[in-house]
């Protein structure tokens, strides 16, 4: 069918399948960038081995479904204060001593530590695909004329929930606020007695933590493999840029347009192509709106 | 010229070894590691041009090289052409693709920069791969060996000092840039850009500049890559280790020096040849150890050793000269 046509009730039953896959998808971007938008507002730093937490999230559902059975449901509860510490460890070795290095030697350490991570799992668990298959992957939801697997619902609703949970968070709490104080002007906040050191540790752990938990959701829609996070990682860069960098509502957002983009990319010209639509809306963005569609506060500390 | 030469003693004796030895040694095995030696540190020193003298530090260029290899590659098979007109049909188009990214590092600045070099190199890779009719695909393209200069279908020996000619022009570009007007620009530009422009040096340009000569440099090493190892495939012509692999043995050997890439395209691709050796055999596990080195090299050299083996040895050799 030609979707140009007009909008007959035929097209409005195609369209309100995408409109639920779109949402769907853009649940689980929105957990998988929210971190990492986390991770960059408040230490400013990109971290390019954020695909391999969630590979190791992905590896965890796995291992634990095939050694014990357990529901990838029920290991986000242990994954999420597990990949905090995970995050506090990585923290302390890796980026605490770059904290306050030049673009450069962050990004060299970044892009390190994801091939180190990418490799240690090759060696332990190699390169094979592995599936992780639940009970609910087959069980059919109905959305109008299209069905859609309750893995992906229940998937999508988990991180929705753990995304806004983390945005209320961060509006909320004490925490929170010491945390948006030292994204908006770290000097300030040094000033005003924040300890910077304890909230980059805080935020990388938790930014870790989310993105650990949208590894678990994910394992069973896709396979699992060493570089399994590649995929997943460009996708949430071109979120975060979109939604400016350290934006975490703009995340959310960005989560749905890159959705949108990509769902509807596969509609019109079939799966195989779909990459190419978000990275051309990448380059884009990035030439003309650098500082996200919405703006940026404190942009200009960053140099766009 | 004498100075030059003598201000250049550690690059005289390596060059030189690397032209003597092939002379004496038949090794094939040897051989083979001294070319690639040679192609990686001239690719590091093609990534050095930008990423060391201008600054723009890319993770995506790979995709030059992949443009090169492809061109050469595709012009063989496809054509039935010789491999040298595909160097210059990839060096075209890589001249535009440079120049693109140059723009791009107009626009964009630190990590913007590299998340668009790594996008590009991405579209690269699925348009590559899913151009199925003309590319072959990701299955890749192996490409025939015909015996010849034409063909590019050299000995060991041959290609030792091919690869020697081409690490040779790389490293003049790099001295040129250390000693030429242009070069001191674009330590300007790196260190401080609006300093630079303030003094009226046409910085944007000079980016561009930088960019697309080095995008140019990598692309005609991918040719010779391409027709040295007779396969080409999308995954990992256009992947995103391979363009670390080109800042990383730059950054080991110290960014913005002319020797460094060498110095340490000498240190990675030996512990990878060693590696190999060592663990043959196994299947995962020559390349998944060969990397977690790799990585955690990385991560140790930018924090504990930024300025690379080339700066520690100006180091010593400015405390010898004190005492």
């Amino acid at each position: 069918m030609d979707p140009a046509t007009g909008l007959g009730p035929a097209q409005i039953g195609v369209l309100v399948p995408l409109a639920v896959a779109t949402i769907l998808l853009g649940g689980i971007y929105a957990l998988i960038s929210v971190g990492l938008t986390l991770i960059f507002g408040i230490m400013r730093v990109v971290n390019f081995a954020h695909g391999e937490f969630l590979m190791l999230g992905m590896y965890l559902a796995f291992w634990a479904y095939f050694v014990f059975t357990v529901d990838p449901y029920f290991v986000v509860v242990v994954a999420i204060p597990l990949f905090f510490v995970v995050g506090l460890v990585v923290y302390g070795l890796v980026m605490r001593g770059v904290i306050r290095a030049s673009h450069n030697v962050q990004i060299f350490t970044t892009v390190g530590l994801s091939t180190v991570l990418q490799n240690v799992a090759l060696v332990a668990w190699s390169g094979d695909f592995r599936f992780v298959r639940p009970w609910h992957l087959s069980t059919v939801v109905r959305a109008g004329a299209t069905t859609f697997n309750l893995t992906q619902v229940v998937a999508s609703v988990i991180a929705v929930t753990l995304t806004l949970a983390l945005v209320a968070f961060m509006k909320w709490t004490h925490a929170g606020r010491v945390m948006r104080a030292t994204a908006q002007d770290r000097d300030a906040a040094t000033l005003m007695g924040i300890d910077t050191d304890r909230v980059y540790r805080l935020s990388f752990a938790i930014g870790i933590a989310a993105v650990g938990a949208a590894g678990v959701l994910v394992a069973p829609l896709y396979s699992v493999y060493p570089t399994a996070g590649l995929q997943f990682v460009l996708i949430s860069y071109v979120v975060v840029v979109l939604g400016g960098l350290g934006d975490m509502l703009g995340a959310m957002l960005g989560s749905l347009i890159v959705a949108a983009v990509e769902v509807a990319g596969s509609y019109l010209f079939g799966a195989a192509w779909k990459e190419i639509f978000y990275f051309l809306l990448f380059i884009l963005v990035l030439l003309f709106r650098p500082a996200g569609l919405f703006g940026q506060r404190g942009a200009e500390t960053l140099g766009v | 010229m004498l100075g030059l030469l003598r201000a250049r003693r550690g690059a005289v004796i390596l060059f030189g070894l690397a032209a003597v030895v092939p002379l004496a040694v038949r090794d094939a095995y040897f051989l083979d590691s001294l070319v690639l030696i040679l192609l990686w540190g001239a690719l590091s020193a093609a990534w050095n041009v930008a990423g060391g003298y201008a600054g723009q530090v890319s993770i995506g260029h790979a995709s030059f090289f992949g443009i090169g290899a492809y061109s050469a590659a595709l012009m063989v098979t496809r054509f039935g052409r010789g491999p040298w007109l595909g160097m210059l049909v990839g060096v075209v188009l890589s001249i535009g693709a440079g120049f693109i990214i140059g723009f791009l590092s107009n626009r964009l600045k630190g990590p913007y920069f590299a998340l668009s070099t790594i996008a590009f190199s991405q579209v690269l890779l699925i348009g590559v791969s899913r151009w199925r009719g003309f590319t072959s695909g990701a299955e890749g393209i192996p490409v025939p060996f015909r015996p010849g200069f034409l063909t590019l279908g050299l000995g060991h020996v041959g290609w030792v000092y091919m690869a020697l000619a081409m690490a040779l022009i790389c490293f003049a570009v790099e001295v040129y840039l250390e000693r030429s007007r242009v070069g001191y620009q674009l330590a300007g530009v790196r260190e401080d850009e609006d300093a630079a422009e303030a003094l009226g040096i046409p910085t944007r340009r000079l980016k561009v500049v930088a960019v697309t000569l080095s995008a140019a440099l990598t692309s005609v090493c991918g040719s010779l890559w391409a027709q040295y190892i007779g396969f080409v495939d999308p995954t990992y012509v256009f992947s995103v280790d391979l363009s670390v692999r080109f800042a990383l043995n730059t950054i080991i050997g110290g960014m913005g020096t002319a020797l460094g890439p060498f110095l340490g395209s000498i240190l990675i691709t030996s512990l990878e040849t060693y590696l190999r050796a060592t663990f043959s055999g196994v299947k995962a596990g020559f390349t998944g150890i060969y990397l977690i080195i790799y990585g955690t090299a990385l991560i140790l050299v930018v924090r504990f050793v930024p300025e690379g083996l080339a700066g520690i040895a100006a180091r010593l050799r400015v405390r010898r000269a004190h005492a």
